[in-house]
Order: C-alpha cells, then sequence, then structure tokens
C-alpha cells in the first residue's frame, strides 16, 4: 500500500524539483532579498523597506517606466493594425501568398540581437540608409537614435518591424475561422469590403486582437535587447527600458537588492496591467 | 519490463543503491582529503589578449626553469563578457586563482572590502619593494580606505591626444594645440561641409557620445586631471569634482559639440575616423601606436600630445593612467611564496620584457630615465611620449561606489556637453547632490 502512494510522488517529484529549483526558491529569494543590500561578493545587510523607499524617490526608475509606457503606447496600436492590415490582404487570393507569408515571418526567426544591429546601421547618422533616401528625397537627416524625441519611436518601429510576422499568422488563424456565409449574406445586403471588415470581421476575430494585445504588452513590457545593444538607454535616458534599468542595477553596479525590488514591484504592475486588460475584454465580451 | 516494474525493482534495492551511493561518497571525501596533502602549483591568470598571453607565458615558463620548488600555471582568464565578471564569477563560485594581473584599480576596492584579497602590506618585504618600484604619489593611491595595500601597481596606458601632423601643418599651426583657446581655434578651422549638403563632414575630434560609465575614463576624467593636476573626484565620502576645473572642463566640452567641432552621432562603426581624417585629434593610449602603423594610408603622419588645458594652467599637464594591477586572492595557499614570484614578475628586466611584447609600459618610477629602458625607447620614439607622460598619471579613487560616481557623472555629461539642456553649473551641482546621497545609503 504505501509503496502504492509513493509512486505517484516520485512520477511528479522531475516536476516538483524543476518548480522548486526555478520557480519558487528564485520568487522567494528575491522577495527576501528586497529588504538586503547585497553586491554579491560581500555578505547580505537588512535594509528594511529602504530599497522600496528608494525606488519610489528614483526618477530614472520612473523615467523607465514612463518610457515603457511610451513604447507600448506605439507599438501595440502600430503592430495591431499593421498585422491586420497584411493578415487581411494575405488572407486574400492573391499571387505569390505563400511566399508573401513566409517573408512577413523571417524576422521573427532572426535573432534579436542580428534585427538590432541591422537596424542599428539602417538608422545611422551619417552613412544610414534612411538618411540617404531622406537625402536622395530632399529632407533634411533624422536623428533617429540620437535625438531624445525620435529614438524611442525608432524603437518601436524596429520592434514591430520584427514582431509583426507572428501576429499576422494569429491573425490569418482568427480570419480563417470566420463563417464565409456570414459575408455572403454581407454581399447579398450589398455591402462593401470596409463594412464587411469592420461588421463581421472586427467582432469574430475579437478573442485573437485581444490575444495579441496580451502578447504584444507582455512583449513591451520586457523591452531590453533593442535599448540595451542601440542606445545604451540614451540618449538622455530617452530609451531606458524598465527591464534595462534593472538589468543595469543588477549586473553593472550589483545592486542586487535593489534590482530584486525592482523586479518585484515591476512583475506587480505587469500583473496588474493584464489583470486589467483581462477584466475589460470579458467585460465586453 | 514496464515502468511500474522498474520502479518497484529500484525500491526494493533502495538499500543496495544507499550503499553504493555511502562508498562513492566515502570515496570521493577521502580523494579530498589526499589532495590537500599535495602542495598545488600557484595559479596566475593572465589578461586574455594575445600580447599578454605571450608575455605571461614567457615570465612562468622562465620562472618555473629556475624554481623547481614552486610552480606557477600559467592560464588567460576565461573567456566572457568581461573579464571583471569573469573575476566576480570566480570570487562567487570560490574557484579564483592564486594570482591575477590585469585587475582594473577601480574595482581592487570592492574585493578589499570584501576581504577576498591579501593585505600585500602585511608579507614581509613587501612595503620596501613597492616604494623602489613606484613614487610616494603612486603608492598612496593603491593605498585602500582601512590603510592597507591589496595591488600591485603592474602596467598603465596613459591618455594623451594623438594628432594628424599634417593636417594640423595645414591649418597654419606649428605645434599641436595645447590649451583649449588654441584647441577651439584649429577646431574652427579643420570644420567643413565637404559635399555641400548643410551638415559637418570633418571634425577635429571626437569622442564616444554612448553614457556608459567607463567612457567618461578617456574624456572627461583624463581632462579634469589635466586641468586639476591630478585632483580626486571623491574624498572621504564625499563628492569634491564640483569645482572650478570640472566647471571648464564642462564648458569647454560643451563648446565643442554646441559648435559641431565634435559630432554629436557616432562615427566610430566605420572605417577609422582619425587615419582616414574625418577627425584630426582624438584621446587615446599607447595602443594607438600598433593599430596606426598596421593601417596608415602612405604619407600619413601623427604624434602624441598631453591633454589639452585651460589657457591659465600651470604645472605639469597630468592624465588618466588607466592602470591595471596585481592581486592576490585570500584562496592562496601562501602568500608570502607567491610574494617572492611577484618580485620576479615585477623586476627591471621583465618589465622590460612586458614593454617590449605588449607595448604597455610598467608603472615604475622615471621610467623614461631608467637606463634599462633607455634603448627600447630609442627604438620606439613615441612611446618615449607616453614614458615622459608616466610621470604625471592618475589612477582612480579609492571607492566601492566608483562606477556609479562615473555613471553619474556620465549621465550629466550627456544632459550638459551633447545635448546642452543643463549649464555645466546645473549639472555639475546635480551630479554632486547625486553622489553624495549614493555615500549616505
Amino acid at each position: 500500500m504505501k509503496r502504492k502512494t509513493f509512486i505517484p510522488y516520485l512520477l511528479v517529484s522531475p516536476y516538483v524539483v524543476h518548480f522548486i529549483v526555478f520557480v519558487a526558491f528564485p520568487v522567494i529569494f528575491s522577495i527576501f532579498l528586497t529588504f538586503h543590500d547585497w553586491n554579491i561578493i560581500a555578505p547580505m545587510r537588512y535594509v528594511g523597506l529602504s530599497n522600496y523607499i528608494r525606488l519610489f524617490n528614483d526618477t530614472i526608475f520612473i523615467k523607465s517606466l514612463l518610457n515603457t509606457l511610451i513604447f507600448l503606447a506605439i507599438h501595440i496600436p502600430l503592430q495591431i493594425i499593421s498585422a491586420l492590415v497584411i493578415a487581411e490582404i494575405l488572407n486574400q487570393n492573391i499571387k505569390l501568398r505563400g511566399f508573401f507569408r513566409a517573408t512577413f515571418f523571417m524576422p521573427v526567426i532572426v535573432s534579436g540581437v542580428v534585427v538590432t544591429i541591422l537596424w542599428q546601421q539602417l538608422y545611422g547618422f551619417e552613412t544610414g540608409l534612411l538618411n540617404r533616401v531622406f537625402i536622395q528625397l530632399g529632407f533634411g537627416k533624422v536623428g533617429w537614435l540620437t535625438d531624445p524625441s525620435i529614438a524611442m519611436p525608432s524603437i518601436a518601429l524596429m520592434a514591430t518591424w520584427k514582431n509583426v510576422g507572428l501576429y499576422i499568422v494569429l491573425f490569418l488563424v482568427g480570419l480563417q475561422t470566420v463563417p464565409a456565409h456570414y459575408y455572403e449574406a454581407a454581399d447579398l445586403e450589398g455591402a462593401n469590403h470596409f463594412q464587411k471588415f469592420i461588421k463581421i470581421t472586427l467582432p469574430l476575430i475579437n478573442p485573437t486582437i485581444f490575444m495579441v494585445v496580451i502578447l504584444s504588452t507582455i512583449g513591451g513590457f520586457s523591452l531590453f535587447i533593442e535599448p540595451y545593444v542601440m542606445t545604451g538607454g540614451g540618449p538622455l535616458n530617452s530609451t531606458i527600458s524598465a527591464m534595462l534599468y534593472i538589468y543595469k542595477q543588477g549586473f553593472f553596479y550589483y545592486h542586487m537588492g535593489y534590482a530584486a525590488t525592482l523586479g518585484f514591484f515591476f512583475a506587480l504592475l505587469i500583473l496588474t496591467v493584464i489583470m486589467i486588460q483581462k477584466r475589460y475584454v470579458e467585460k465586453d465580451r | 519490463m514496464n515502468i511500474n516494474s522498474c520502479l518497484k525493482k529500484i525500491i526494493l534495492n533502495k538499500k543496495k543503491i544507499f550503499t553504493l551511493l555511502l562508498i562513492i561518497l566515502s570515496t570521493n571525501l577521502s580523494c579530498n582529503f589526499e589532495k590537500k596533502d599535495i602542495p598545488r602549483e600557484i595559479l596566475y591568470w593572465s589578461s586574455n589578449n594575445n600580447e599578454e598571453i605571450s608575455f605571461a607565458r614567457f615570465i612562468t615558463n622562465e620562472w618555473n626553469k629556475r624554481n623547481l620548488e614552486l610552480k606557477v600555471h600559467f592560464q588567460p582568464v576565461p573567456e566572457g563578457q568581461s573579464s571583471e565578471e569573469i573575476i566576480l564569477a570566480a570570487v562567487v563560485g570560490k574557484t579564483t586563482p592564486d594570482v591575477y594581473s590585469n585587475m582594473w584599480q577601480g574595482d581592487v576596492e570592492t574585493y578589499a572590502q570584501a576581504g577576498v584579497l591579501v593585505a600585500l602590506d602585511t608579507l614581509n618585504g613587501f612595503i620596501q619593494f613597492l616604494n623602489e618600484r613606484c613614487d610616494s604619489w603612486t603608492v598612496k593611491e593603491v593605498t585602500s580606505k582601512d590603510g592597507h595595500i591589496y595591488q600591485i601597481p603592474w602596467k598603465i596606458n596613459p591618455i594623451m591626444m594623438i594628432y594628424n601632423k599634417k593636417i594640423l601643418k595645414e591649418l597654419g599651426l606649428t605645434s599641436p594645440p595645447q590649451t583649449y583657446s588654441e584647441f577651439l581655434e584649429a577646431a574652427k578651422r579643420f570644420k567643413k561641409d565637404n559635399n555641400n549638403d548643410g551638415y559637418t563632414d570633418q571634425w577635429i575630434g571626437y569622442t564616444e557620445v554612448h553614457t556608459t560609465w567607463w567612457q567618461r575614463l578617456f574624456d572627461f576624467y583624463p581632462l579634469y586631471l589635466a586641468a586639476s593636476n591630478g585632483a580626486s573626484l571623491i574624498q572621504n565620502d564625499k563628492a569634491v569634482f564640483n569645482n572650478v576645473h570640472a566647471l571648464q572642463v564642462f564648458e569647454f566640452l560643451r563648446e565643442l559639440y554646441k559648435k559641431e567641432y565634435f559630432p554629436k552621432e557616432r562615427i566610430s562603426a566605420r572605417q577609422d575616423p582619425f587615419l582616414s581624417s574625418t577627425i584630426a585629434t582624438r584621446f587615446t593610449g599607447p595602443w594607438e601606436i600598433s593599430h596606426a602603423e598596421k593601417f596608415k594610408p602612405t604619407d600619413f603622419e601623427y604624434s602624441f600630445q598631453t591633454m589639452p588645458v585651460p589657457n591659465e594652467h600651470s604645472g605639469p599637464i597630468f592624465t588618466y593612467g588607466d592602470p591595471k594591477n596585481i592581486i592576490v586572492f585570500k584562496s592562496s595557499v601562501d602568500p608570502n611564496k607567491i610574494l617572492k614570484f611577484l618580485k620576479y614578475f615585477l623586476s627591471e628586466e621583465n618589465d622590460l620584457k612586458l614593454i617590449e611584447m605588449t607595448n604597455q609600459l610598467p608603472r615604475r618610477k622615471n621610467i623614461d630615465k631608467n637606463p634599462v629602458f633607455a634603448n627600447y625607447f630609442t627604438k620606439n620614439p613615441l612611446m618615449l611620449r607616453f614614458a615622459h607622460q608616466a610621470n604625471y598619471v592618475k589612477g582612480t579613487d579609492v571607492s566601492v561606489i566608483l562606477k556609479e560616481v562615473f555613471d553619474i557623472i556620465s549621465q550629466e555629461y550627456e544632459a550638459c556637453v551633447i545635448y546642452g539642456v543643463k549649464t555645466p553649473k546645473e549639472a555639475l551641482k546635480d551630479a554632486e547632490r547625486a553622489v553624495n546621497l549614493l555615500f549616505i545609503k
């Protein structure tokens, strides 16, 4: 009897061990760290709530949160609109449809660092392709990554280009689940393409849109590689994201306690935003 | 046999498994005890650039030939994003070597306060050895806050101004610009829009606009040391850089960016801007010589000059030395024996080998007048300029928050110098306040 009860525990033990080592322990340890000052090599020092007090007075962290929100405000609508429009086109019976679908998906499978370096070259002030085109067209050069008011939109544009393929696929799946007879009925009523899109397509792919919003939000909150490689958070901290700032605190300055506090606070913030989004969409349904 | 029966078999045999584990564990423990009795070699980690690897190999081979009773095993610091990261990981993982020879001076205090380094001044004969090698200024500079010395000054790469001789001659200058006014005047003459597109195409100089803290070690900091005769940034856990010298440096650099004498955009990613004459000067170290010799166009002439200084400056012109020092970790078996190896390592003959093999200056007093090195400097006259400068170099202040200090200065530098959104006075005041807040925490 005893042996029989032991076996199920043995079978689930790999997952339990994995969960304890890689999830439970790090979470509990990071919460513990938030009350300490620790630079990895020296012993930990208990500091009470001072990391939390510091967090609310840290102007760069507040700026990094605002930057992340600016990024999300540009990136999410841009992502949804461009993915939806392209998916709608690719859902039609056009020539070379397979080729275009594969082409749009290509950036998704390319390494983020590679894409970032590529766009860094495109955005170059002196030698970048974009500015060369602008000069040819008679415009002035743009400080894509060096003008504090343009740098974050430039990063958002690049991130959209990198990820749009994934969302095109999701929207294509959503579009193909819309029953064809709805469109046939609308055709009989004399609806044009735009009316069909607004009245039929959009309401019926609402769950896909919600999923894309959630995924884009989570992806946007974890913005790191792009500013890390392209701008280092500059100019004037205009592209420093919350994740980049947490990384800097943890692995540049080895303020592990403070970095854990920032991470903990940021995780709560993401959770709150996702919960609000979820409640809003559920109410809408 | 199915999975269930397999598991049952394992459970039934658990006594056997337990016995087996016990045997493995006891064997391992006994092996470990045995290992402790064997006298081990000194483990020495060097930097992982090719020249230094060759130098370290040469040193250890020579030592091992002469000292059979105390062998040294050399290996380059393991690969990683930076050697600092690897050293930190080694300290945390308790896998430190006995000796590490490429420690940035600014990092030593952190490790010293963490208690992982040997206080070298407690070893027999160390102080006398250090005083013979270095001047009192250097000894003071490497003395930790607790009064002990945890590092031996080994090598430096002083930051100076490289200049294009031909360009300066064409600008009508008989000597390279030394004061801020001279530099600004040369900059005004050299700035040019070659293709008439409304954008400047050639500038007097260039420094990285990135705010990464260590970039300021190659522009603001050497200029500050030059202007102030080697003053500190921090002293007794307090910011002391909000002074007339830092103000002058910020104003000077701000002027260079404001008038587009320095480009705000990154131009370092393309063809070398100095060798392609896009810029006429650059703040750099002796490593530039081998690079320039390898890639310079024909008829390209260059030389080095001390850092620009304020017009009214008097006295010697200091600069940042980018010092890399030697440390001994507490995990080492016998630091006194290691000191014997280090005395050999830092002997005059091996310092000569260092400069010959790596083109990096040993940090020893009066190296420009030392006859041991005279032949090398005759063959390498540009290195002699760095040797003269070596008499007036400074490393870093002693602090565990030095990187944060440079990061704060860098943030304010960007706001004031590059983008001009703060005045130099405001920027320095804000930097001072932020640094002092760090010390309060």
